[in-house]
């Protein structure tokens, strides 16, 4: 009787988690199982396993969906938004967190705003600005609009990473000769490495998925990326489901490849940008 | 020399701060007042504009789908809040304590937030398939042929159908923030109340929940603005505020009435009210975020 006691909210628990891992898990194997499918088999066999793996359908999805061009395009706009926003906000949230100077609590306070306007709500007058600027139809305007979207977040991860750090490297290196900025690049940076890593990692992974901005700025067939893409391949009349998911699987493999090698940041980066204050 | 060294000492952390400024106000704070100008005019986005003072404003109150939108917005918002929270607290507490594969179940439950709205939306559009789904298969094979129907299709069901899209995206990803939020209350709490005498529930109560209170303030935030604004991509991808709009929420009728109805003023006008809906939580959770550091100072 006390083993009962003891053993069933365990076990209840432990249902429960497997319970949960199913719905989350489960659905993405799926995905994987039916892209390997055959056209017929797509229909009639909705659970198990592909008779035959049908790896071609991805050659196929890769061709027919041009995704080389837009797999290139999305790297290009991941990566590129990625080498504006880290500078960017390093230096100011350094300045911020590390130096005293006028406005530095004005300056601080504008830019936090950007944490009250979640990214998608301005999208129609981003849209018109980006037009008026030339930027529409173009990836780096896209890439613009990306690395604003990250520099409120950004810099508040990094400001708390900077005044972690104690009093008087600074000084110390400027003893020993180096300016402002050596000490910057030199002593400070190199210790945000998991500040910077935090946000290379969710930032980059929010760029690689996103699609509304993608949508809305770039309307030439040849910059688009994947999610768009995905989103245009669902639209045709003549569509092979079992092609569909091959792509669905090639956008997600980057994803989930980052998460596996970059696990443990993950997790500590989640709770510094939620947490940290 | 001397002065050069000097005024670059001086303007040094402008410097350093000035291209986040420019970036921040050219392309969030400009489309801001562009939108906030617009919204007074009357355009379709190619020829002149006319202002008509706050004509696009009153249009939006007397629209009737635009009435609907908000609704079924605040409804998805409130409803995937809870859902993730609950969930998402009550896994974090089985999963923080020793537990057989730990890190596997997490990993897995983890996964959906790695992916990309659309193909989560393409993906659960054909799990929800009425005749070939996957839902259906699963709801034949456990004999509940009488729940079979098409789940998008049905304006019924169709709202319910992408909040737990959304929810089986976000779980895992607050899961993790919780089991954070649970393992940073220290042991000793626990300890000393269990030599008081507390048990389980009076622990709970008086311990974890205060504590892990700030943790749920950040987490239940950042899933309102969440489902306030970013619910585009989910609700386009799978129903595109279909049927008869019943999934329609405020950012797909912002980009239908912008896109295909031409009217970039009411667009405008409209985002302006989400901007205002979303600020105010928006605000809330800095000043949670920041706390902390306000009390410090």
């Amino acid at each position: 009787m006390t083993n009962i006691k003891k053993y069933a909210p365990k076990l209840l628990g432990f249902v429960v988690v497997v319970i949960f891992f199913v719905i989350c898990a489960y659905p993405i194997v799926w995905m994987v199982l039916c892209s390997l499918k055959g056209e017929g088999e797509f229909y009639t066999n909705i659970w198990g396993i592909p008779e035959t793996f049908m790896f071609e359908n991805y050659l196929k999805a890769w061709q027919q969906g041009e995704l080389g061009q837009k797999f290139l395009n999305s790297f290009i706009v991941t990566v590129g938004a990625i080498l504006l926003m880290v500078p960017v906000n390093c230096c100011a949230a350094y300045a911020i967190g590390r130096l005293k100077f006028k406005y530095r609590s004005i300056i601080y306070i504008y830019l936090l705003m950007g944490i009250m306007i979640p990214s998608g709500v301005l999208g129609i007058p981003t849209y018109q600005v980006a037009l008026a600027l030339g930027l529409n139809n173009s990836l780096i305007g896209l890439i613009l609009v990306y690395a604003s979207g990250s520099i409120a977040m950004g810099i508040f991860i990094m400001r708390s990473f900077f005044i972690s750090l104690p009093q008087g490297l600074e000084e110390a290196a400027m003893i020993d000769g180096a300016t402002r900025f050596q000490c910057f690049t030199r002593v400070i940076l190199p210790l945000a490495k998991p500040g910077i890593v935090t946000q290379i990692i969710f930032s980059g992974l929010g760029y690689w998925n996103e699609y509304y901005y993608a949508n809305l700025l770039l309307t030439d067939e040849s910059l688009r990326t994947l999610p768009v893409a995905a989103s245009n391949f669902m639209g045709r009349h003549n569509i092979e489901y079992t092609t569909l998911f091959a792509a669905l699987v090639i956008i997600t493999i980057p994803a989930i490849i980052v998460y596996f090698v970059c696990q443990k940041s993950f997790v500590e980066g989640l709770s510094a940008g939620a947490m940290k204050g | 020399m001397e002065k050069i060294i000097k005024w670059k000492e001086k303007y040094f952390p402008y410097l350093m701060c000035a291209p986040a400024i420019i970036l921040f106000t050219m392309f969030i704070i400009v489309p801001l007042i562009t939108g906030f100008a617009i919204s007074f005019f009357s355009w379709d986005g190619y020829s002149t504009m006319t202002f008509n003072g706050g004509e696009n404003y009153l249009f939006v109150l007397q629209d009737e789908v635009y009435r609907q939108a908000i609704g079924n917005t605040f409804v998805y918002a409130i409803a995937v809040t809870v859902l993730k929270n609950i969930i998402a607290l009550g896994l974090a507490f089985i999963l923080v304590k020793k537990f057989p594969l730990r890190n596997f179940f997490r990993s897995g439950i983890y996964m959906p937030v790695m992916m990309s709205y659309i193909v989560i939306g393409i993906l659960w559009t054909w799990i929800f398939n009425p005749t070939f789904g996957l839902l259906n298969a699963f709801l034949r094979l456990i004999g509940l042929e009488s729940l079979i129907r098409g789940w998008l299709s049905d304006p019924t069901f169709a709202m319910a159908s992408v909040i737990v899209v959304d929810v089986w995206k976000w779980i895992g990803y607050h899961m993790v923030l919780y089991i954070a939020g649970l393992q940073g209350i220290s042991r000793d709490y626990y300890e000393a109340a269990e030599i008081d005498g507390a048990n389980a529930w009076q622990r709970f109560k008086n311990i974890t929940i205060p504590l892990l209170n700030p943790t749920i303030v950040v987490n239940v935030l950042m899933a309102i603005t969440g489902g306030l604004v970013s619910n585009y991509d989910i609700v386009h991808i799978m129903t595109d505020g279909g049927p008869f709009h019943a999934t329609e929420v405020s950012a797909t009728y912002i980009m239908r009435t912008a896109f295909n109805y031409g009217n970039m003023g009411k667009a405008n006008a409209m985002t302006m009210i989400t901007f205002v809906i979303a600020f105010i939580f928006g605000f809330i959770q800095l000043r949670v975020m920041t706390r902390q550091e306000r009390e410090e100072n």
